[in-house]
């Protein structure tokens, strides 16, 4: 299954608001998501900044939390996004 | 266009910038400003009693800085008070008021980009928006 990762900051409202959804899709469904926080670990801001390429021509032109990447296909969205359109982007990673 | 650092020989004003203003904002005195080094403004700056700033001086600043323009602080108490306890640990830990919802590259002159209040006029998130906001929440579009 593909390695899907949630980029996220402990004290980033909008990552606090999806993170509740993450956990609903994640008990409907076969997704699953590696919930890193990036501004108090920087081995996980390392990884983050490491897919810059991919993320930053999503999230205009930087790197914001939340954002979700497939790290196989370098797939990658941001932001407060609603349920439904996180469980489109994250089933097609499936 | 690299910026460099200014001081006023009248009012020690520190000014950053690619030119020095015409008019020193504090003491009015015309063509006052002197370039000076970057460690030189550093001593001028990080001297003195008042060195760094509280939390609650720095939402009163930003309360300030919203009068007369068309944003101001989201009326949203819980995402503000929690957007501060990020920017000011960023500071704490990374050296700026960082914003908490996006990432330093480590680049110095696009994490300055970053710091809170950032240019957030020019973000899609704001610009044209009707309820447009910056990035992380802490401004919106005054309604």
């Amino acid at each position: 299954m593909a390695r899907l990762i949630m980029f996220h900051g402990r004290e980033c409202p909008h990552c606090k608001k999806m993170l509740p959804l993450v956990e609903k899709l994640e008990g409907e469904s076969p997704v699953r998501f590696e919930k890193l926080e990036v501004w108090h670990d920087e081995k996980n801001a390392d990884l983050m900044r490491s897919f810059r390429e991919a993320i930053a021509p999503k999230c205009g032109n930087q790197l914001r939390v939340p954002t979700f990447i497939n790290t196989e296909t370098k797939d990658a969205t941001c932001g407060e996004i609603d349920y439904e359109k996180l469980k489109e982007w994250a089933l097609r990673q499936v | 266009m690299k910026k460099r650092y200014w001081r006023c020989f009248v009012c020690n004003d520190i000014h950053y910038g690619i030119a020095p203003p015409e008019l020193c904002p504090t003491c009015k005195v015309l063509h006052a400003y002197v370039e000076i080094s970057a460690e030189e403004a550093r001593k001028f700056l990080g001297g003195g009693p008042d060195t760094t700033m509280a939390r609650g001086d720095f939402r009163a600043a930003i309360e300030r800085f919203t009068v007369g323009n068309e944003f101001e602080v989201n009326p949203d108490a819980a995402k503000v008070d929690l957007l501060l306890t990020g920017v000011f640990e960023n500071e704490k830990n990374h050296g700026f008021k960082y914003c908490p919802c996006r990432l330093r590259t480590k680049n110095w002159e696009e994490d300055l980009k970053l710091v809170c209040p950032c240019n957030f006029i020019i973000h899609e998130t704001y610009k044209g928006i009707k309820d447009g906001e910056c990035w992380c929440g802490l401004f919106v579009r005054r309604k």
